[in-house]
């Protein structure tokens, strides 16, 4: 070891020159190049250890049980796969030998509640009664505890292997798979995904009958196994999806017809040659697979009666479109049933054109340039979303389980959502979740016949667009259930529907209308009958909008303590509690009781704390500590606080995003505070062109604005600043409530940079605004700002005076 | 328990170009995998009919879903995940290898190494030898564990290492044979 340490070079170049020398002349040749006999001996001993025999090595074993499973009498295994191994068993059952196949499964993989998981799955997987399906029979528990399933035993071969073994042209392989595919759409039809699908899960029978294995089985395993659905899938046949991890769809099962089509044809798996993880990187970058034709080989042209050239012209058209479609690493991309599927292969055999498209170059290229992170996105928050709703929807109805007749409908409508979704039903595929969102309150109708359960689904949907920023959408949702719901006299959803109608309205500047609807969502919320929920919300709503706009008072405080105090006492989810606590904080913090205001937010972050997707959250209300912190004039400490606050945003939404940017900001508010203004206007001035972009001309331009606008006063650049303040106001003119103290702050600038500028007579103006609009803060920070602008106002009339 | 969201968080550090987060991440992340690694072997021998597919299957996935960020350093991130794999693997090893050593055959290194169910003591024996091969040349090592603890072909490994096909397989001859050799005289 020592040796090889001196000698590393030199020993691996008496490798090499041993390998590229014959035998007998080795030790010569060695000897020659190296005078060190040790040396050369061990480049021998090493040549000759590495030209060892492994392969022997390759096998996995699989410790064969014996004697009984439960009742089953184990006769032989049948073969092992990604979950478990199966055996041949048979048992008396009224007095004949009955014999079935039992797979035995790895006991993590399914869990205790398997057997619950079962019996509540038994009705689904009953009624999958297929002649080209095999049937579950069984399921339980070892003396060991091990999890079996008990199915009907098929006497065949793999499909693969038969199709060789018979070496069956491309028509009859293609009618072999058109059987497959029959079975797998009447799974889907009955909702059950296979999520499997391989060669040696489809048994053929000696009379040529297909069989599928394994179907029901993606239901019974563990929801919150580590072993995911990627897992139990063979990687070669999964979906990208699947690789992914995301949710899976019946898509997953035609990308894996797909693929057993793809290797029924070629004779090779599509990416045959690539490692488990090669696939797994081809998975999330969302490459093309191989094309069909790429792939054949000699041997799987011999297989199928023909010459490789013949083969690969044959698989050179439609059927490669036909895999190329069902292989599509996107799932819109793929067929968005099966029997669209069939369709184009029974299209292809009767010699007539098929309906899929050979992809362009101009096509594939706008998809290399795509990202994959809109893709995945969209599947992951839609099945969010709907799953939100649903579940939302239960709670709403203070029941733990909806009932089985309406869970089967809201199914229903998500399978066919899924389904929609994918197709052209509106033109183009729905890509985005807005897409999708407004796709489902467009089919809603149409499967959701029920006034109040239509109502509901569409507030779950309109709710989750209001989530996901699309307000506009949201709103003319909403806009429908009000009246709905007034039509019906079902208060709590008109309630609901105009506490949000009204925030949104508010959120678009349309203030009265927002007041409006927020104070008598507020009125009606306290009729009974109203959920706890709808309650909180109405208050929130009402309070925290008439806080932003000026109208202070001890109702909002009262009607936010309320909601707090409603949602601990209901146990609402924390997220809505967080929210609640934390909107508190910030009216408390308006009327400067800081250390009420303080304990509140603690409370919000102590909740956000716990859960690592509300770093967004979390660094809101560090920015509100910090704040705080600045106010209670500790300007110094309240920097590194800030800086938290901007580190947390940055990281979860990005360094140009809004939430980092408005931190930044006041960072740069509270340097100017120091009397570091030098330092402040470049970080402000910096961020401005994003915020431009971001924000428009929106009232929430005003913001940067004004401390831009503070910034070039604070370092003398009162021409920019006086263009700044002009600007400020312009913005909040006829958006925010006249009597708003952020007009006055807004005038107090502008007469600041007129004073700068020696124009006195034109400061007066605004001065006077500002001192009457900010004549009423209760924080620190106001009474401060206040006494700065009567300040103003009196030296400006002292000047005028002395002139 | 570390938090999922700290990972990610330092995976995005360190797509961004941060080193230093290469190994934080890497003793953040393996108690983690080591945990799911010990609950997927779970059960008794011989009943436990998982194989060592599943482990590093998971593992692998719980690492690159992570990083589906960006796909700049392939090469970084690859190579760790191969060293977590490695350790997992003998940990795992070792926590089950107590039999006393019979003097059997070393185990073989081939491109299925993690995926098959080679024996704990066997496991360990390697992980001995590859410890020295990492003093004496850690792009061999590097190469080791790319080709036979995540299962990347030799024209994968070359692509990673920015080598060819050619160099891959020649460098992996001399390194096998060492090790076999260095097994033995073990």
């Amino acid at each position: 070891m020592a040796q090889d340490a001196d000698n590393w070079q030199l020993l691996q170049e008496l490798f090499h020159l041993a390998e590229a020398t014959p035998a007998a002349d080795r030790e010569r040749v060695l000897a020659e190049r190296c005078a060190d006999a040790e040396l050369c001996r061990r480049a021998l001993g090493i040549l000759k250890a590495s030209s060892r025999e492994d392969a022997e090595h390759a096998a996995t074993q699989v410790p064969a049980l014996t004697g009984k499973i439960g009742p089953y009498t184990l006769i032989r295994l049948l073969g092992t796969g990604g979950i478990g191994a199966v055996y041949l068993v048979e048992r008396m059952v009224g007095g004949a030998l009955q014999r079935s196949a039992l797979k035995v499964l790895a006991p993590h993989s399914a869990g205790s509640s398997f057997i619950e998981r079962f019996h509540r799955e038994e009705h689904i997987l009953a009624s999958l009664d297929h002649p080209n399906i095999t049937r579950m029979l069984d399921a339980g528990l070892s003396d060991r505890g091990q999890p079996y399933l008990v199915m009907e035993y098929v006497d065949g071969v793999h499909l693969d292997a038969y199709c060789d073994a018979h070496k069956l042209g491309i028509a009859e392989r293609l009618q072999l798979f058109l059987r497959v595919c029959e079975a797998v759409g009447y799974a889907h039809r009955n909702l059950v995904v296979h999520l499997d699908l391989k060669p040696s899960n489809i048994l053929v029978t000696g009379d040529g009958t297909v069989k599928l294995l394994d179907f029901g089985t993606s239901k019974l395993i563990q929801p919150d196994s580590l072993l995911t659905t990627t897992v139990m899938a063979t990687p070669a046949y999964a979906s990208p999806e699947q690789l992914r991890n995301e949710p899976v769809t019946t898509s997953c099962d035609i990308y894996a017809l797909g693929a057993v089509l793809f290797e029924l044809l070629a004779g090779s798996r599509p990416g045959q040659s690539a490692s488990v993880a090669a696939m797994i990187e081809r998975a999330i970058r969302e490459q093309e697979p191989e094309r069909l034709p790429d792939a054949v080989t000699r041997t799987a042209a011999e297989q199928r009666g023909l010459a490789e050239n013949r083969l690969r012209q044959l698989l050179t058209g439609d059927l490669a479109t036909i895999a190329q479609k069902c292989l599509n690493p996107r799932p819109r991309d793929r067929y968005p049933a099966i029997e669209l599927l069939t369709g184009d292969i029974k299209r292809y055999l009767s010699g007539r054109p098929v309906l899929a498209r050979p992809q362009t170059t101009f096509y594939r290229l706008g998809k290399y340039v795509r990202r994959h992170r809109g893709a995945m996105a969209v599947t992951l928050l839609v099945a969010l979303a709907l799953l939100a709703s649903a579940a939302y929807a239960g709670w709403r109805q203070e029941q733990a389980v909806l009932e089985g007749r309406r869970a089967l409908r809201m199914q229903t409508f998500m399978y066919r959502l899924f389904k929609l979704a994918n197709s052209n039903y509106t033109g183009k595929p729905a890509a985005t979740v807005p897409e999708f969102l407004k796709l489902g309150v467009k089919v809603l109708p149409e499967y959701i016949k029920d006034p109040a359960d239509l109502r509901e689904a569409q507030l779950g949907l309109a709710e989750s667009m209001y989530e996901n920023g699309d307000l506009d959408d949201a709103q003319a949702v909403l806009i429908q259930t009000i009246a709905s719901a007034k039509a019906a006299k079902d208060i709590p959803k008109e309630a609901e529907s105009e506490a949000f109608s009204g925030n949104i309205a508010y959120l678009q500047g349309q203030m009265d209308l927002g007041e409006k609807l927020t104070s008598h969502a507020l009125e009606l919320s306290r009729k009974p009958g109203v959920p706890p929920a709808v309650r909180v919300w109405s208050a929130i709503f009402y309070a925290w909008n008439r806080d932003n706009n000026g109208y202070h008072s001890d109702e909002n405080l009262r009607l936010l303590q309320f909601a707090v105090k409603e949602c601990q006492s209901n146990d609402l989810p924390s997220r809505e509690c967080a929210d609640a606590f934390y909107m508190l904080g910030q009216d408390l913090e308006l009327r400067g009781q800081l250390d009420e205001a303080e304990r509140a937010f603690k409370e919000a972050l102590q909740v956000y704390g716990q859960d690592p997707l509300a770093l967004c959250d979390q660094s809101e209300v560090y920015g509100d500590l910090a704040y705080m912190t600045e106010m209670r004039g500790n300007v110094p400490a309240s920097l590194p606080i800030y800086q938290r606050a901007y580190d947390g945003y940055a990281k979860c939404s990005g360094a140009d995003s809004s939430g980092a940017l408005t931190e930044r900001e006041y960072m740069a508010g509270a340097l100017m505070k120091l009397g570091r203004a030098k330092e402040a206007l470049p970080m402000i001035e910096a961020s401005m062109p994003t915020w431009r972009k971001l924000r428009g001309s929106s009232p929430d331009l005003a913001e940067p604005l004004y401390f831009l606008c503070k910034a070039y006063i604070e370092t003398g650049h009162f021409q920019d600043g006086e263009k700044v303040a002009a600007e400020l106001v312009a913005v909040q003119t006829g958006r925010v409530a006249p009597t708003d103290r952020r007009f006055g702050a807004s005038h107090l600038l502008w007469a600041r940079a007129l004073v700068g500028l020696h124009r006195d007579q034109e400061a007066l103006s605004h001065a006077e605004i500002a001192d009457r609009l900010l004549v009423n803060g209760f924080s620190p920070g106001a009474k401060l700002m206040n006494a700065e602008a009567h300040q103003l106002l009196v030296d400006i009339h002292a000047r005028l005076a002395a002139k | 328990m570390t938090q999922p969201g700290q990972i990610t968080l330092l995976l995005r550090d360190w797509s961004a170009g941060d080193p230093s987060a290469t190994e934080h991440l890497f003793e953040l992340v393996y108690p983690h995998l080591k945990q799911i690694a010990g609950s997927l072997f779970r059960g008794e021998r011989p009943e436990n009919l998982l194989q060592p597919t599943s482990v590093v299957n998971e593992l692998f996935l719980k690492l690159i879903r992570q990083r589906s960020l960006r796909f700049e350093d392939r090469e970084h991130f690859y190579s760790l995940s191969a060293r977590l794999m490695r350790r997992v693997l003998i940990d795992q090893a070792r926590s089950e290898g107590r039999q006393k050593r019979d003097g059997g055959t070393p185990v073989l290194l081939h491109p299925d190494l993690a995926w098959i169910d080679a024996r704990p003591v066997e496991l360990m024996d390697l992980d001995r030898v590859l410890e020295e091969l990492e003093q004496l040349d850690p792009r061999k090592c590097r190469m080791v564990e790319l080709r036979f603890f995540l299962g990347f072909s030799a024209e994968e490994t070359a692509e990673l290492l920015n080598t060819s096909k050619a160099t891959v397989d020649r460098d992996l001859r001399f390194v096998r044979g060492w090790l076999y050799d260095r097994l033995h005289s073990a």
